[in-house]
């Protein structure tokens, strides 16, 4: 939940709150997954490669279905990294004591965070653009007709800022949810709540995912 | 609704440091091992589809090796067959011309046998038979008309044998 003093400590006089050191937890838990599969990488793989396998050639599958097999590896990092990175905030939110300590509170559940999310992608958007397509892409501002040009250049600034108003917002809501049922049913609605904040908070990554990747799709794509 | 500009900041080095991270120990090797293991499965593929082309070429070969192998030695078998029987012929010719060579020199042989005896016995006869008639008659006949009279004789035998 969204408090104003969650500051743990300061780094060089930079303060330093729960959500980030929650994410700092999940980057943590990201690299021993990471680490653990790439050194135990098998030609048979096990259970655990075999998961790890799967869910990174299907996304990449997925993006390929998005922007094609190409370019979807070009991009494939920032995606993935966007979705573990979403996923795993989202999820920290279901274990038990979160939002109650000072240091553990689910970073997607603040828009700085998701705001931060938001930019990256933005650059990320309008980077490729222009390093693939040159000045193609900027006269595509100007398109169909220059007067839209105004609206094109708010459109591209509306995107992140959907992408991270709608993370955190349902992020943050669905804490909400849960505290306020929780409140009013305690021995009843954790459990479903919680097998629901997997659903959303899955959902959630996937979408902010998938929009970044068309919206990178769309700036890369050919201009004829 | 609070923004926090540190939070904000942060975040934005965060995920490029766990970017990094991920990058480098994870999706590189992982997707690289799926990469390099799709194709090795494909050059296992592909060699083992060669491989079965080369042992299906090797085995008609051998097929047909076997066959010509097969056919020659029927060849050989049916060569010595005829040779064999062709060479019994002739043994068996040599074998029955040299019997009758030896059966008719025998029969010579008996023949000249039989005409030495008969013209000793012819000589003794006449020997004998002029000395019992010299005896008999007492006083000696010539030789000449002894010869006569005992070819005489001997040729009436003869007639009769």
């Amino acid at each position: 939940m969204e408090q104003g003093s969650v500051v743990v400590f300061h780094i060089f006089g930079f303060p330093v709150t729960g959500y980030i050191t929650t994410m700092w937890g999940v980057m943590v838990v990201l690299l021993i997954i990471g680490l653990i599969v790439s050194a135990s990488l098998k030609k048979v793989p096990g259970r655990f490669q075999m998961l790890a396998e799967y869910s990174l050639e299907g996304m990449l599958n997925f993006f390929g279905g998005i922007m094609g097999p190409e370019r979807a590896r070009r991009y494939f990092p920032f995606l993935m990294t966007f979705f573990l990175v979403i996923l795993f905030s989202n999820w920290s939110g279901l274990i038990p004591g979160a939002g109650h300590f000072k240091a553990f509170h689910p970073p997607t559940s603040t828009w700085s965070v998701t705001a931060a999310l938001g930019v990256i992608s933005f650059f990320l958007t309008q980077i490729s653009g222009i390093r693939e397509n040159g000045w193609g892409y900027i006269g595509h501002f100007f398109q169909p007709i220059f007067v839209l040009f105004p609206l094109n250049v708010i459109e591209e600034f509306v995107k992140p800022l959907s992408l991270s108003l709608r993370l955190y917002g349902n992020i943050f809501g669905e804490e909400m949810v849960a505290a306020v049922l929780l409140s009013l049913a305690p021995y009843f609605s954790p459990i479903p709540m919680q097998l629901l904040g997997l659903l959303f908070g899955f959902i959630q990554a996937l979408v902010f995912t998938t929009l970044a990747t068309v919206y990178i799709s769309t700036a890369t794509a050919e201009h004829h | 609704m609070q923004f926090s500009l540190y939070d904000f900041i942060w975040a934005i080095i965060n995920f490029f440091v766990i970017l990094a991270i991920l990058t480098y120990f994870f999706y590189k090797p992982v997707i690289t091992f799926i990469d390099n293991r799709r194709a090795e499965i494909g050059r296992n593929i592909s060699d083992a589809e060669q491989a079965r082309a080369e042992a299906k070429k090797l085995l008609s070969d051998y097929q047909a090796q076997l066959q010509a192998a097969r056919q020659e030695a029927q060849q050989i078998v049916d060569k010595a067959l005829k040779s064999g029987d062709e060479s019994r012929q002739e043994l068996l010719a040599q074998s029955r011309e040299e019997a009758t060579a030896l059966l008719e020199n025998a029969r010579k042989e008996i023949r000249r046998e039989r005409d030495e005896a008969m013209r000793a016995l012819r000589q003794e006869v006449v020997s004998l038979s002029v000395m019992a008639a010299s005896k008999i008659l007492g006083r000696n006949i010539t030789e000449e008309d002894n010869a006569r009279i005992v070819n005489q004789f001997l040729d009436e035998v003869g007639e009769i044998h």
